[in-house]
């Protein structure tokens, strides 16, 4: 009885993983170019469609580690200096997403997604 | 303080980078599941005080590791430990003692996510834990226990202004030392509003109505109670922050029982604090 119970959590966890990361996976994802300079993304205003999974590409050109991190996408990545680090993101639907890094105040950017 | 409150209040919200919801609300847990890589260690105390007569204080501490596998899922795992300081409390045994309480895990889906169009947000979350000291005698037992919650919030004012609900099932089996096996379960709600004073300060008040049966079908009602109280929540740094809420019994009834208050089941006051880094 234990067992099956366990088999059952463990197969209701991986179910709604691969309900949330499946369809992520199989679609093509909107990739997005920023780059990190002197503590400001560049650009800092980025759009993407609706309903289709997106891939950040970051390239740090500081000379420090920066945190690409953002509440409402629910993602975190250390970037270290003069590196570039790829967050993936699922499907999203439309509205604003503010993204920044954890480590500079004044380093803001927001995605809109529409 | 003052000043900077002032100076706080000056603040356009709006600039404010956006809030974790889930530790906003004090006792009552908000939607929030972390950002995925995220790992988390916390201590999370609740403290129980006050029973009809004599003197009673417990407190439960969960040493907590928590992280964040995907965008909607959030997993933790602990250890807990229990303190118990009981005298002259009708019904239970004279007892001062720490010991190492049990073991939990949780695990939390995000099924409604918010979006800047969409202000709610609503997570379940299930919770087994397995303990070996009884949480209101301290006494040897062996109890096991399924928290499953509902935790949804809304931003009412974007930046600002958070309301919180939770529903709670907590059916519980235990087997004391002489042997019995003891069914119950605990069922009921809460509100509550929290307010963002500046970037890094929330303040808030939350109530919860709470129903105990001695039986896990909730056929054997036994009483309930209403508890109320404020809650705080501080980000030190942006790695590093606690909550705190204090609620106190306002309203409860025995059944089978004239007395105000609902003493046997939930105690006159709980208390909560959780200090929290992300790394």
């Amino acid at each position: 009885m234990a067992i099956m119970t366990r088999k059952l959590v463990l197969a209701a966890i991986g179910a709604i993983a691969m309900l949330q990361v499946s369809p992520s996976q199989a679609q093509q994802a909107t990739e997005i170019h920023l780059t990190y300079s002197k503590g400001q993304f560049q650009p800092s205003q980025v759009s993407a469609p609706a309903d289709k999974p997106i891939s950040f590409r970051i390239k740090n050109l500081d000379a420090k580690a920066m945190e690409f991190e953002s509440t409402s996408l629910r993602v975190e990545k250390v970037v270290a200096a003069g590196s570039e680090g790829v967050v993936n993101v699922r499907a999203l639907k439309p509205g604003r997403y503010e993204f920044y890094d954890d480590f500079n105040d004044k380093a803001r950017g927001a995605l809109t997604v529409q | 303080m003052l000043s900077s409150g002032s100076v706080a209040r000056a603040e356009d919200a709006s600039s404010w980078r956006e809030i974790e919801t889930k530790y906003i609300f004090g006792f009552t847990t908000g939607s929030g599941i972390g950002l995925e890589g995220e790992k988390e260690v916390t201590v999370d105390s609740l403290g129980r005080f006050g029973k009809r007569d004599g003197y009673y204080a417990a407190s439960e501490t969960k040493y907590e590791f928590e992280f964040t596998p995907s965008q909607f899922i959030q997993i933790e795992f602990g250890a807990l430990g229990s303190a118990h300081n009981i005298s002259n409390v009708t019904g239970l045994d004279d007892r001062s003692q720490i010991a190492l309480g049990g073991g939990f895990a949780e695990f939390r889906y995000l099924a409604l996510e918010r979006t800047s169009n969409n202000p709610l947000a609503v997570t379940l979350a299930v919770e087994p834990t397995i303990r070996r000291i009884d949480e209101t005698s301290g006494e040897r037992v062996r109890n096991f226990e399924f928290e499953t919650t509902v935790n949804a919030d809304i931003e009412i004012l974007r930046n600002r202004l958070y309301a919180g609900f939770n529903l709670l099932y907590e059916p519980e089996v235990t087997k004391t030392s002489l042997g019995d096996t003891q069914r119950e379960a605990t069922a009921g709600g809460s509100a509550a509003l929290s307010f963002r004073i500046m970037s890094n300060v929330v303040l808030g008040g939350e109530v919860w109505y709470l129903r105990h049966y001695d039986a896990a079908n909730l056929t054997a009602f036994t009483g309930d109670a209403v508890l109320l109280g404020p809650t705080l929540f501080v980000q030190f740094t942006p790695k590093m922050f606690m909550t705190a809420a204090w609620d106190t019994q306002v309203w409860g009834r025995e059944v089978g029982s004239p007395l105000a208050l609902n003493l046997s089941e939930f105690q006159r006051n709980r208390v909560k604090l959780k200090w929290a880094y992300e790394f």
